[in-house]
């Protein structure tokens, strides 16, 4: 051995790395209380529905948890999130193809996320800026176009069915979708070099760039992912209801955020998981529908999730200080 | 084979009206460790990023193992052997120690049309190759939050050498460590130098690079003000030369 200087880390229990610890704790406890308080709770009517509202949040999420962990943030997701079906509805409506529909709506989807990036990144201007204005203006638009008023769909569309349609009684394809992009988000996240570059891109920026990570690239790939995932949720609440209301989605993006951090994202970048943010979207939906249950008036809801938010971010806080100093 | 393994020859670099490098000869010889000094701004590191690539020279010219090199981004200068480690820049404290080793350079294999990461290939190897150079770490699953800045640094020099580094540059690496750590520092730069690496060492500390340097060039307001072997100076003349340089009597 050359020089022996001794690097002396300590080695911590196993369970201290696991970054969605907390969320998985707080989703059982929950899952036991609503159990307890409800007898409906256990149905399977219950949780596949509880599952499917879970997942078109869920896959809102996956996206806006790999843009937070590369350092920025989408405020316009839930904008996108009407704004994407809302397109194909009305083209729909003018006749044109559902197929050929489908595919103009991602692409406007695609579309918002890289004028959201280029924005950002052109201009040095805080994503929380141009994303919140983004929002605005596609909320506008929805509601001038629509004055105000949801869009029906004028006859029956088949392909609307792998969006949101039933797959097993009360569980709707939005599940299986979710499940599918969470296993993707997940290998892409923890398994491929974009993963890592992502971490990276918003652990240290600097560090990335010098190391030659295409930081801008990576920023820009998950400003158009975040996009365009929450467009295809808004297709899934579209298979379910045949109808757009231009107010669809209205603070999703705050419920997305708030889902990610239950799951133990950091809200500067640099850490997160994907399974964090599943289960933190899961714990969301259960806590929605538990409470209606447990006969709590639906203005409830709101409450709840803004106090198991500021304890899962100080639990998750008190993890992560032991895990990443 | 030129005695030299970097050469640059009359390096001139303007930003705007501000002359930053006015025509400066710079050479590092093969398994020679050059110390740069200077005062902040003096030019040391436009100097070093225009040899990397970073930026491109207005003038002059850059040979490298003694072929011209033209290079356009650190990319290039990286893919011949010139790594270089900044100080607040060389990890990211977030993630674990075999991610950041790997950074940028993940091992990858296929499997059907994706390409994967080989997670437990690169844990083994980061182990591995820090052992090598004398650091011993439990786990790769640790994030870097934990060491300390000298064993941070330690971790990016034994990435260099893991990846074939033929040149080492380390910016200010001891800036802010312990006197211990800084030794510990030292030592490592004088192993890369055993295993035939050159360094370039930029620093304003004299007493920082004295020991481990051969050669020691100073630079201040764009010019090369002085070059030195080690034996002809002491660290005190240095330190004159710079302060007058600096106007500082």
């Amino acid at each position: 051995m050359p020089n022996e200087s001794k690097v002396s880390v300590k080695a911590l229990p196993w369970f201290y790395r696991t970054k969605e610890l907390g969320a998985i704790f707080g989703t059982l406890i929950f899952f036991v209380i609503f159990a307890i308080i409800s007898e409906q709770f256990l149905t399977w009517s219950n949780l596949a529905t509880t599952f499917t509202m879970a997942a078109e949040l869920g896959i809102v999420t996956l996206g806006v948890t790999m843009l937070m962990i590369s350092g920025e943030f989408d405020l316009s997701v839930g904008s996108v999130f009407a704004v994407v079906p809302m397109v194909m509805a009305i083209m729909i409506n003018h006749g044109v193809n559902e197929w050929f529909a489908f595919v103009v709506a991602m692409l406007v989807g695609v579309g918002i996320g890289v004028a959201n990036g280029l924005v950002t990144l052109k201009t040095s201007i805080p994503s929380f800026i141009t994303t919140l204005g983004m929002k605005m203006f596609w909320r506008g638009i929805l509601l001038a176009v629509t004055g105000g008023f949801p869009i029906i769909l004028s006859h029956k569309v088949g392909l609307l069915k792998y969006f949101g349609g039933a797959v097993l009684k009360d569980l709707r394809y939005s599940a299986i979708w979710f499940i599918a992009l969470s296993i993707v988000f997940w290998l892409v996240l923890e398994r491929t070099q974009y993963g890592n570059w992502t971490f990276a891109t918003g652990g240290n920026i600097g560090a990335a760039r010098a190391l030659g990570v295409p930081v801008m690239r990576v920023k820009l790939v998950n400003f158009v992912l975040s996009s365009t995932l929450a467009g295809f949720a808004g297709l899934t609440t579209f298979g379910r209801f045949k109808i757009v209301d231009p107010t669809l989605g209205q603070e999703m993006e705050l419920e997305a955020i708030a889902a990610a951090v239950i799951g133990g994202n950091l809200l500067t970048g640099g850490y997160g998981s994907i399974l964090g943010s599943f289960i933190g979207a899961v714990m969301i939906g259960m806590v929605r529908s538990g409470l209606v249950l447990a006969g709590a008036p639906g203005y409830w809801y709101r409450a709840f999730i803004g106090v198991i938010l500021i304890v899962a971010a100080i639990i998750n806080a008190r993890i992560r200080k032991k895990v990443a100093g | 084979m030129s005695e030299y393994i970097v050469e640059m020859r009359g390096i001139k670099k303007s930003f705007g009206r501000v002359q930053a490098l006015k025509g400066v000869d710079f050479s590092v010889g093969r398994n020679e460790i050059v110390g740069l000094l200077g005062d902040n701004g003096a030019g040391k590191s436009t100097l070093i990023k225009v040899l990397v690539g970073y930026y491109q020279p207005d003038e002059g010219e850059i040979y490298f193992e003694g072929q011209k090199v033209n290079f356009k981004s650190p990319w290039d200068s990286r893919a011949l052997g010139i790594e270089t480690v900044y100080q607040d820049l060389a990890l990211v404290n977030l993630m674990p120690l075999w991610r950041n080793f790997f950074l940028g350079r993940e091992l990858k294999r296929k499997i059907g049309p994706f390409k994967l990461i080989e997670r437990n290939k690169m844990r083994r190897l980061a182990l591995e190759s820090l052992k090598d150079v004398g650091i011993f770490i439990r786990s790769p699953d640790e994030t870097v939050a934990f060491m300390s800045g000298g064993e941070r640094q330690a971790v990016a020099i034994a990435r260099a050498i893991h990846f074939g580094a033929k040149l080492l540059i380390l910016d200010e690496p001891t800036a802010a460590l312990s006197v211990g750590e800084t030794r510990k520092v030292l030592e490592h730069i004088v192993e890369a130098k055993k295993r035939g690496i050159s360094v370039i060492f930029i620093t304003h500390n004299i007493y920082h690079v004295y020991e481990v340097a051969d050669r020691l060039v100073v630079l201040e307001h764009g010019e090369k003000i002085g070059e030195y072997e080690k034996k002809e100076v002491t660290p005190e003349q240095i330190m004159d030369i710079i302060a007058s340089a600096a106007g500082v009597k």
